[in-house]
């Protein structure tokens, strides 16, 4: 009898759409290639380059190893971060657990077999940051071929650790939130405090590896031979262990460190097995129910509110409402617009010395010259966080395989695109306040720069709004069992980031290169994206609205 | 009145689900569409409704063209789809606010249908519940309700009987007579042969895309020329194209 772990897993992958291609028209498979050809391997040799950069200093006090851990650390903690979010919704949130769970399987066999399939789709993320490191050192260092075996399984094994403690706490966060009716709101509640923990512990963990003393650390520091591997803390032990074993491969200490890594990936991976056994069903059972208050409000009440509304307000009302109350939703495209600015100012905020680079930026915003560099810094950011949030990007994709609903309506096409848009740029509106707060209130820029910046800085997200709508229109991906699919792992979103970052980087450049002036700034920047937002608005009431009618619902 | 004169679908390329399909259903009149899985219902059902084009071929409604005006059509339908799974996470009194809101219902008018269809349909008390935590059943009852409040002159419905409790079944199909009986034309397809014989006016048989008999249940049985029921004349004319 074939493992009915393994089985599942085989299964969920094969029903899984991945980033979806599937679909996808010759045109925008072929674009989607030459996207990642020239992607990938530009982002892999950066790691390469900046690994090459780091080696050289290191090699000289005989600490080169340490970018080995670095790199296994780094990308344990980055799968721990992104896997939070993946882990939830692929454990909870997706569709398929309703059938899983009347199958005779044992909880541990659904957690194994749904672990497994968030373990491949991190390979491509952790393949990305380790290859380089690995390879450019394996390189330089001229290591033998035992190297390159034990590098290939701790790839494998790479994102276990970091994923069974993403599952531990996803699996406790859920078994305690799964406990009433008002399940949406716990998870969104329960979302957040993982995103919060996982940034906490991120921190923690920098704050560990700065608390050497400095007798020790210079100690270590003479004996050389990669002996700073071993000293620094980590939550994630195997990424000092996995170094130690690469670096050492040539010797049985290198092997000792190799089993030991293997060794406890394994334990790791029982004890997570041992624990959805326990404590799995306990907060996947009923999650799908919504409690209902029946509260018998009688015929004579049940009209209250009932007001008749224009079709365009409606309609974007109610998709403004689904986006705050699906909880990957709001997580994902609602609560992002207002987290954007704490996330920039973190580094910021953390570091004493930093706080007085805060005190250097406002006072160089302040300079009388600054105005042009703060409306395009500002226009920059709209551009990024507007296609980031992923609403425009994901409007038609979110409707999923209920879109021929929205096909039968009597409403023009026209009209529901526009409601779309409005709701995506209402959202992104919000960064733009939230922004300009921060910016008034942190970095002390002038109040009238602000309100200019509010007056203009829709231009810019209405350009992402409508890209963004226009990009999932030509390739929606409609075929998803969990939300997370429609949002997250939607290549359409990642589409509109780029497009964002390239323009963003655009709108700066020109401004600080020839050092133009607030009055030379606003009319070029405006006028280019007034000019812009036209040209797109007629192509999406054009053939946008033709490409709408022809998408099968 | 619905027409549908030579309609053809083909998916990818070379299957046919819809082949050459005329039917003509006057107002005041309850058809039913039978048809084992996968004969063209639903498909027939989603051209109708504006959810798919026709490759060829045109479709009528109250004598409007669904690709000359779209609009005008959907605006005189109200469509049930066989699965009610929609705006799960609004509230039900928002959803058909919603619903009346894209059938311009006037304020007046919506106040009143829904006094009538949440009576009706023993709805009332969990309209201010979100529409995820009501069972299937009354699902497909909000989706009925959200169709109803435009008082739609065609109602068509695919697979409407599926999840209701026998009394709401009951309803729905005394609502689907009273509909008809006021000179508007109820659609719907159906497996339940037991149904389609004791509300349908006519019924049309479907398989693999083309209409096997289209008439009242009495023709039917003298194109048989006996007396049986519909469940073995139904077999028999889905079988005989194996």
């Amino acid at each position: 009898m074939k493992n009915k772990t393994l089985n599942l897993a085989m299964i969920l992958l094969k029903n899984g759409s991945g980033l979806g291609f599937k679909g996808s028209s010759t045109a925008t498979k072929v674009m989607m290639i030459v996207l990642f050809a020239i992607a990938i391997p530009s982002m892999m040799g950066g790691v390469g380059a900046f690994t090459m950069f780091l080696m050289e200093p290191l090699m000289v006090i005989g600490q080169q190893g340490l970018v080995l851990t670095w790199g296994i650390g780094i990308t344990s903690a980055a799968v721990f971060v992104f896997g939070i979010f993946y882990i939830i919704s692929t454990f909870y949130f997706s569709s398929d657990v309703e059938y899983l769970l009347p199958l005779p399987l044992k909880p541990r066999q659904i957690v194994g077999a749904k672990f497994l399939v968030v373990t491949v789709f991190e390979y491509i993320f952790a393949a990305m940051i380790f290859i380089p490191i690995w390879i450019t050192y394996g390189i330089r260092i001229s290591m033998g071929p035992l190297y390159y075996l034990y590098g290939l399984v701790l790839l494998i094994l790479m994102p276990i650790v970091p994923l069974a403690l993403a599952s531990l706490l996803s699996m406790i966060i859920m078994r305690f939130t799964n406990l009433n009716r008002y399940k949406d709101a716990f998870k969104i509640i329960g979302g957040l405090f993982a995103m919060f923990l996982g940034l906490g512990i991120n921190m923690m963990m920098q704050s560990m590896s700065m608390n050497l003393s400095p007798e020790k650390l210079s100690e270590l520091l003479q004996q050389g031979q990669n002996s700073l591997i071993g000293a620094l803390p980590s939550i994630f032990p195997t990424a000092g262990w996995a170094g130690q074993a690469l670096v050492h491969s040539g010797s049985l200490k290198g092997l000792m460190y190799f089993a030991v890594c293997i060794g406890f990936s394994a334990a790791v991976f029982a004890g997570l097995l041992a624990l959805g056994q326990l404590i799995y069903l306990k907060g996947v059972v009923g999650l799908s129910e919504t409690g209902s208050r029946r509260r018998g409000h009688g015929l004579e009440e049940i009209d209250k509110g009932v007001e008749k509304g224009s079709v365009i307000t409606t309609y974007t009302l109610v998709e403004l409402k689904l986006l705050f109350r699906t909880p990957i939703y709001f997580l994902n495209c609602v609560i992002i617009n207002f987290l954007w600015p704490v996330f920039l100012l973190f580094p910021f905020l953390v570091r004493n010395e930093e706080v007085d680079m805060l005190a250097e930026i406002s006072k160089a915003i302040n300079q009388s010259d600054a105005g042009g560099i703060i409306l395009a810094v500002f226009f920059a950011l709209a551009l990024f966080v507007s296609g980031s949030n992923g609403i425009a990007a994901s409007a038609i994709s979110r409707e999923g395989q209920e879109l021929y609903v929205k096909k039968y309506l009597p409403v023009s096409y026209k009209d529901q695109l526009i409601a779309k848009l409005l709701s995506a740029l209402t959202l992104s509106y919000v960064a733009i306040v939230t922004m300009v707060i921060v910016g008034i209130v942190l970095f002390k820029i002038p109040v009238t720069t602000g309100v200019l910046v509010l007056l203009t800085g829709w231009l810019p997200v209405l350009f992402m709004c409508l890209s963004g709508l226009l990009i999932d229109l030509y390739n929606p991906k409609l075929d998803w069992d969990n939300e997370q699919k429609a949002v997250k792992q939607n290549i359409n979103v990642l589409y509109s980031i780029i497009i964002g970052m390239g323009l963003a980087a655009a709108s700066i450049i020109p401004v600080v290169a020839f050092k133009w002036s607030i009055t030379v700034t606003l009319p070029i920047l405006c006028g280019a994206f007034l000019a812009l937002d036209l040209m797109l608005y007629n192509v999406l009431k054009t053939v946008g609205v033709r490409r709408f009618g022809n998408i099968d619902g | 009145m619905i027409e549908l004169l030579n309609v053809n679908k083909t998916f990818n390329g070379n299957v046919k689900a819809v082949d050459n399909l005329n039917l003509v259903i006057p107002n005041g009149e309850i058809f039913g569409f039978l048809g084992p899985n996968g004969a063209g219902k639903t498909t027939t059902i989603k051209i109708i409704t504006g959810i798919l084009n026709a490759d060829s071929g045109s479709v009528r409604v109250n004598g409007i063209d669904i690709k000359e005006e779209p609009l005008a059509v959907k605006r005189s339908i109200g469509f049930v789809p066989d699965t009610p799974n929609m705006f799960l996470r609004l509230k039900g009194i928002e959803y058909l606010n919603f619903m009346a809101d894209m059938y311009d219902v006037s304020t007046a008018d919506r106040k009143e249908r829904l006094q009538y269809l949440a009576e009706r349909f023993g709805m009332a008390d969990v309209l201010h519940d979100k529409i995820q935590s009501y069972s299937h059943g009354m699902r497909q009852k909000i989706v009925i309700m959200g169709v109803l409040i435009h008082n739609p002159s065609v109602w068509i419905m695919d697979e409407p009987m599926t999840g209701l409790d026998p009394r709401s079944s009951f309803i729905l199909k005394e609502m689907m007579r009273e509909h008809a009986d006021q000179g508007n034309t109820v659609f719907f397809s159906t497996h339940v042969l037991d149904v389609a014989e004791k509300v349908c006016d006519r019924v049309a048989i479907i398989d693999k895309g083309r209409i096997l008999f289209n008439g009242t249940i009495e023709e039917m049985k003298e194109h048989f020329n006996r007396n049986e029921s519909l469940e073995k004349m139904f077999l028999e004319l889905t079988d005989s194209e194996k």
